[in-house]
C-alpha cells in the first residue's frame, strides 16, 4: 500500500514537471513579445533591451527555462508582467475562492444528483424516471453562460434573492454570494451524476446479492442505500476526482459572469497578455491540484473496494 | 454575449422598466456620500511610474496630482500643483513655481525635488513605460523648494502635456524605498483622494484626503470601485441601484437605455482620444502604390462601421480627433465610392483587384468590423482573408514587416497632434521591431512639417502646420481611415456635476452626490 502511494506520487511529480515544461515551450513558441505588455507602445530599443535583461528574457530558451525553474525550486514563481505582483501572491489570493467554488459545486452535485439518480433507478420506467431524464437532459445541454445569465437575471436581479456579483465579505455573506455561481457550475454535473448513479444502481439492483438481501426481508431502503448504492459508488468517486481536478483549475465563464475572484479568469487574462510567469504559475498549481485529486481518488477507490487491493 | 439575447427576451416579457429607481434630492452642491462604480477588468498597479492602462489611470487620476492638469471638460492646460509656469522664448526651458503649502497624504510637504525624483525614476526604472517620453529632457533642477526647472534639448510645445501624466506626480524617495515591492499597492497620494483599501482584483476604496488644498475637488467622500464586473452585470447593478454610474453599456443595453425617455438625460457621450483604422505596409506591393491605398479608402463604407458599433463612433478623415488642435473641419472623410475605387485600382494595374490577408485582433468587435471590410472590398474585387490573433501576438506582428495589411488603433497619451502624427507617421518612429510608425511610411516633406510644428509656440500657426500635415497623410493614405470612438456612460440622476473628461474620461473630481439630508438616495 505504501509502495503504491510512493509510486503514484513519483508519477504525479513527473506529470507535473512534464506539464509545466510543455507549457514553457508552448508559450515560448507564441510569436508575441512580452515587453509590449511591460513597456507599452513607446518602448525604444534601449528600454526594451533593459527590460528584457531585467526579466531574464534576453537569453536563449534553455537559459530562460533554467532561470524560471531555479526560481520555482526556491519557491519564487516570478512576477506577473502586467501587474508586477509576485505570481505566488496572485495564486495565493485566487486559489481560495476557486476551492470554495469547486467544493460547493461538487457538494451540490452530490446532494441533488445522487438522490435524483436513486429516485430514477427505483422508479425505473415510470414518471419520476422520465421527469428526471428530461431535467438531466436540459441541465446537461444548457451551457453555463446560459444558465448563469438567466439565474443572474431572474434570481438576483428580478427577484433580488441573491447578490448580483462579487465574493462577499465572509461568513453568511460569502455563502450568499456563493450559491448562484456554485449552482450554475453544478447544473451540468447534477445531471451527469444523476445519470451515472441511475445506471449503476439499475445494474446493481438486478444483482444476486440484492435479491438475497430482499429475500432476507430487509426493508427496501436498506437494500437500495446500503447494499446496492455502495457498489454503485465506485464510478461516482472517479467522477468526483475528475471534476475536482477540472474545477480546481478555475472556471472561466462562471467566474466571469458572477465576478468571482478565482483562478480561471486570472489565467485567461494572463494568456491574453502573454504574461508568462503567471501562465506558468497557474499551470503549475493546476497540475498539482489535478495530481492530488487523482491520487486521493485512487486511494478512496482502494479503500471502498477490497477487490482492487487484492489485485495488486 | 449570446446569453444576453435570452436575458433581453426575458426582460421583454416583463413590464418595461419605468426608468431610474432614484432621483436627485434637489439640494445645493454638497460634500459627502460614497460613489459606487465598477470596472470590467482589474487595476494592474497603483505605482504611477509603472501603471499604464485605462483602468489603473482612472484610479491614479484621483490619487495623484501633477504640475499641470486640464480644465474641466477641455484640453486646455491649467496649473494644478504648480501655481504658474514660464516657458523660455526658445521653448527649451520650462520653469514652474509650486503652490505654497502642498503636502503628501502623510502630511509631509511636497517640494520641487520630489518632482525631479519622480521624473528621474521614470527614466531609470527598467520596466517603466514612460522613460521614452522624457527623451527631450537634458536637465532637471530644483533651485528652491518651490521652483522646478526643466531643460529640453529641443523645443517641444507638447512637453507640458507629458507633465500632466500621472507618472509626473511628485514622489518621495524614502517612501519608494520603504515600500519596496509593495509600492504598487502603497500609493503616497498627492491628489484629492487617498487609498483606503484594495482587495486586488475585487475591490478598491478611495477616501477623500484630509487637508487637500482644493476641497471642491473631493466633494464625494469615498469612491468604491468593484473590479472585474462584466458590463452586463454592471448594467443590472445600475438598474438595481447598486452602482451610481457605469461606463460603456453593451450594445443592447445602450440601445435600450437611449430609447428610454426616463434614462436618456443620464446617458453621457464623449469622443475619445482614439483613432481606429487599418494600416498598410507601404513598402510592399500592392500597398506601395498610393492609388491602391486611396482606392481602398474609397471602398470602405464607414457608415456601416458606425452602425455596427451602435453609434459609438464617428468616421475619421485622418488620425487627429475632432476638437483638438490641428483638426481640420473642412477635410471630409473619404466617401464610400466603389466606382472611384475600381477606377483607381485599374489605373494602378489591378483592374481585377487582388487577394490579400487582413490581420486583426480576436475580440468580437474586431471580427465584425473585419467582415464588414471584407464585404466592402469584395465589391471592388479585392479578396480579403481574415486572420485573427490574440492581442499580444497581434501587437508584435504589426510592429514589423511581414504583415502588409492589418487593423490599427491609437490611444493617445495626451491631446497634442504630435502624439498622433509624429508617433505614427514621422520617419523617426520607424524601427525594425515594435515600430510605432507601423506603415513604415517615410515622407521628408511631412517630417519637416512635423518638426517645425513641434517647436512652434504660436497656437494658430501650429494648428495650421498640423492641418497641412494631416492633409498630406489623408491624401497619401498610409492608413485605411476608420473611426474615432465615443465613450458612453450612464449615471443615476443624483450624480451631479459629472462630465466625462475629454482626457481623463472617468473624472469624479467635479462631481457630487445629490442625496437627502441623511445622505440616503431618494427613491422616485
Amino acid at each position: 500500500m505504501i509502495g503504491l502511494v510512493v509510486r503514484r506520487v513519483a508519477w504525479a511529480l513527473v506529470v507535473i514537471w512534464f506539464a509545466i515544461t510543455l507549457t514553457f515551450v508552448l508559450t515560448a513558441a507564441v510569436p508575441a513579445d512580452p515587453t509590449h505588455a511591460l513597456l507599452g507602445p513607446h518602448a525604444t530599443p534601449e528600454t526594451t533591451a533593459r527590460a528584457k535583461a531585467h526579466y531574464c528574457l534576453d537569453e536563449g530558451l534553455v537559459v530562460r527555462y533554467g532561470c524560471w525553474l531555479e526560481g520555482v525550486v526556491q519557491g519564487d514563481l516570478g512576477e506577473s508582467y502586467r501587474t508586477r505582483r509576485p505570481v505566488a501572491d496572485i495564486l495565493g489570493d485566487r486559489i481560495g475562492p476557486t476551492m470554495q467554488l469547486a467544493f460547493a459545486a461538487i457538494l451540490i452535485q452530490l446532494l441533488v444528483g445522487v438522490p435524483l439518480g436513486i429516485l430514477a433507478a427505483i422508479r425505473r420506467g415510470r414518471w419520476p424516471d422520465r421527469a428526471c431524464n428530461l431535467v438531466t437532459l436540459l441541465a446537461q445541454s444548457a451551457p453555463s453562460f446560459v444558465v448563469g445569465t438567466i439565474a443572474l437575471y431572474v434570481l438576483a436581479f428580478k427577484l433580488g434573492w441573491f447578490p448580483l456579483s462579487g465574493y462577499g465579505v465572509g461568513g453568511l455573506d460569502r455563502l450568499h454570494h456563493l450559491i448562484l455561481p456554485a449552482t450554475t457550475l453544478a447544473a451540468a454535473g447534477i445531471a451527469f451524476y444523476a445519470r451515472v448513479v441511475r445506471s449503476e444502481l439499475v445494474e446493481a439492483l438486478s444483482e444476486d446479492y440484492v435479491r438475497t438481501a430482499r429475500a432476507k426481508g430487509l426493508p427496501e431502503s436498506t437494500v437500495v442505500l446500503r447494499h446496492a448504492l455502495r457498489n454503485a459508488l465506485g464510478p461516482l468517486v472517479t467522477l468526483i476526482g475528475l471534476d475536482l481536478g477540472v474545477l480546481l483549475g478555475g472556471t472561466v465563464i462562471v467566474e466571469s459572469i458572477f465576478a468571482w475572484p478565482g483562478l480561471g479568469r486570472e489565467v485567461v487574462q494572463a494568456i491574453v497578455d502573454v504574461d508568462l510567469p503567471l501562465i506558468l504559475g497557474t499551470v503549475l498549481v493546476t497540475s498539482i491540484a489535478i495530481a492530488i485529486a487523482n491520487l486521493v481518488t485512487d486511494l478512496v477507490l482502494l479503500w471502498l473496494d477490497p477487490r482492487l487491493r487484492e489485485r495488486r | 454575449m449570446r446569453a444576453l439575447a435570452l436575458a433581453a427576451l426575458l426582460a421583454a416579457c416583463n413590464a418595461p422598466s419605468s426608468g431610474p429607481r432614484f432621483r436627485a434630492a434637489g439640494g445645493e452642491p454638497r460634500a459627502g456620500g460614497t460613489l459606487r462604480i465598477a470596472f470590467p477588468g482589474a487595476v494592474s498597479s497603483l505605482d504611477p511610474t509603472i501603471a499604464y492602462d485605462e483602468l489603473s489611470f482612472y484610479v491614479l487620476h484621483h490619487l495623484f496630482d501633477t504640475l499641470v492638469d486640464y480644465a474641466p471638460g477641455s484640453f486646455d492646460p491649467i496649473p494644478r500643483l504648480a501655481e504658474r509656469w514660464e516657458i523660455s522664448d526658445d521653448g527649451r526651458t520650462l520653469r514652474f513655481w509650486l503652490r505654497p503649502g502642498l503636502t503628501f497624504a502623510d502630511g509631509k510637504p511636497i517640494a520641487a525635488a520630489h518632482f525631479k525624483y519622480s521624473l528621474e525614476r521614470a527614466r531609470t526604472t527598467p520596466d517603466s513605460p514612460f522613460g521614452p517620453m522624457l527623451a527631450d529632457v537634458v536637465g532637471i533642477s530644483a533651485p528652491s523648494d518651490r521652483e522646478l526647472v526643466i531643460a529640453l534639448g529641443a523645443p517641444n510645445t507638447a512637453f507640458l502635456y507629458v507633465l500632466a501624466m500621472p507618472f509626473a506626480t511628485p514622489q518621495r524617495e524614502d517612501h519608494v524605498m520603504a515600500a519596496g515591492d509593495n509600492l504598487r499597492r502603497m500609493p503616497l497620494a498627492t491628489g484629492p483622494y487617498e487609498l483606503g483599501s484594495w482587495d486586488e482584483g475585487q475591490h478598491i476604496v478611495l477616501h477623500e484626503r484630509e487637508g487637500y488644498f482644493d476641497p471642491t475637488r473631493n466633494r464625494i467622500g469615498a469612491i468604491d470601485v468593484r473590479e472585474n464586473v462584466p458590463r452586463d452585470s454592471q448594467f443590472l447593478m445600475l438598474e438595481a441601484g447598486e452602482l451610481d454610474t457605469m461606463m460603456s453599456p453593451t450594445p443592447p443595453d445602450l440601445l435600450w437605455v437611449t430609447s428610454s425617455a426616463a434614462w436618456q438625460p443620464y446617458v453621457h457621450r464623449r469622443s475619445l482620444l482614439t483613432t481606429f483604422g487599418s494600416r498598410f505596409d507601404v513598402t510592399v506591393k500592392p500597398f506601395d502604390d498610393v492609388r491602391v491605398r486611396q482606392a481602398l479608402n474609397y471602398a470602405l463604407d464607414k457608415s456601416a462601421i458606425v452602425k455596427l458599433l451602435t453609434g459609438t463612433a464617428t468616421p475619421a478623415h485622418g488620425i487627429l480627433v475632432p476638437g483638438m488642435l490641428g483638426f481640420d473641419d473642412k477635410l471630409a472623410p473619404y466617401p464610400h465610392d466603389p466606382a472611384k475605387a475600381k477606377a483607381l485600382l485599374a489605373a494602378a494595374g489591378y483592374p481585377d483587384g487582388f487577394a490579400t490577408t487582413y490581420v486583426t485582433t480576436d475580440d468580437a468587435d474586431a471580427s465584425t468590423l473585419a467582415q464588414s471590410l471584407q464585404a466592402d472590398f469584395a465589391e471592388v474585387g479585392v479578396r480579403v482573408t481574415i486572420q485573427q490573433m490574440s492581442f499580444a501576438t497581434f501587437a508584435t506582428a504589426i510592429g514589423k514587416h511581414g504583415t502588409p495589411f492589418a487593423f490599427v488603433s491609437w490611444l493617445a497619451d495626451y491631446p497634442d497632434p504630435s502624439n498622433f502624427l509624429d508617433t505614427r507617421f514621422h520617419s523617426k518612429s520607424i524601427s525594425e521591431e515594435g515600430s510605432l510608425n507601423a506603415s513604415f511610411y517615410s515622407n521628408p516633406a511631412l517630417d519637416a512639417l512635423l518638426d517645425s510644428a513641434r517647436a512652434e509656440r504660436d497656437p494658430a500657426q501650429r494648428a495650421e502646420l498640423y492641418r497641412r500635415a494631416e492633409r498630406i497623410v489623408h491624401d497619401d493614405a498610409p492608413w485605411l481611415w476608420g473611426y474615432h470612438s465615443i465613450a458612453t456612460e450612464v449615471s443615476q440622476p443624483y450624480l451631479k456635476g459629472f462630465d466625462q473628461h475629454p482626457v481623463w474620461l472617468r473624472d469624479f473630481t467635479t462631481a457630487w452626490l445629490d442625496l437627502d439630508v441623511d445622505g440616503e438616495r431618494v427613491r422616485r
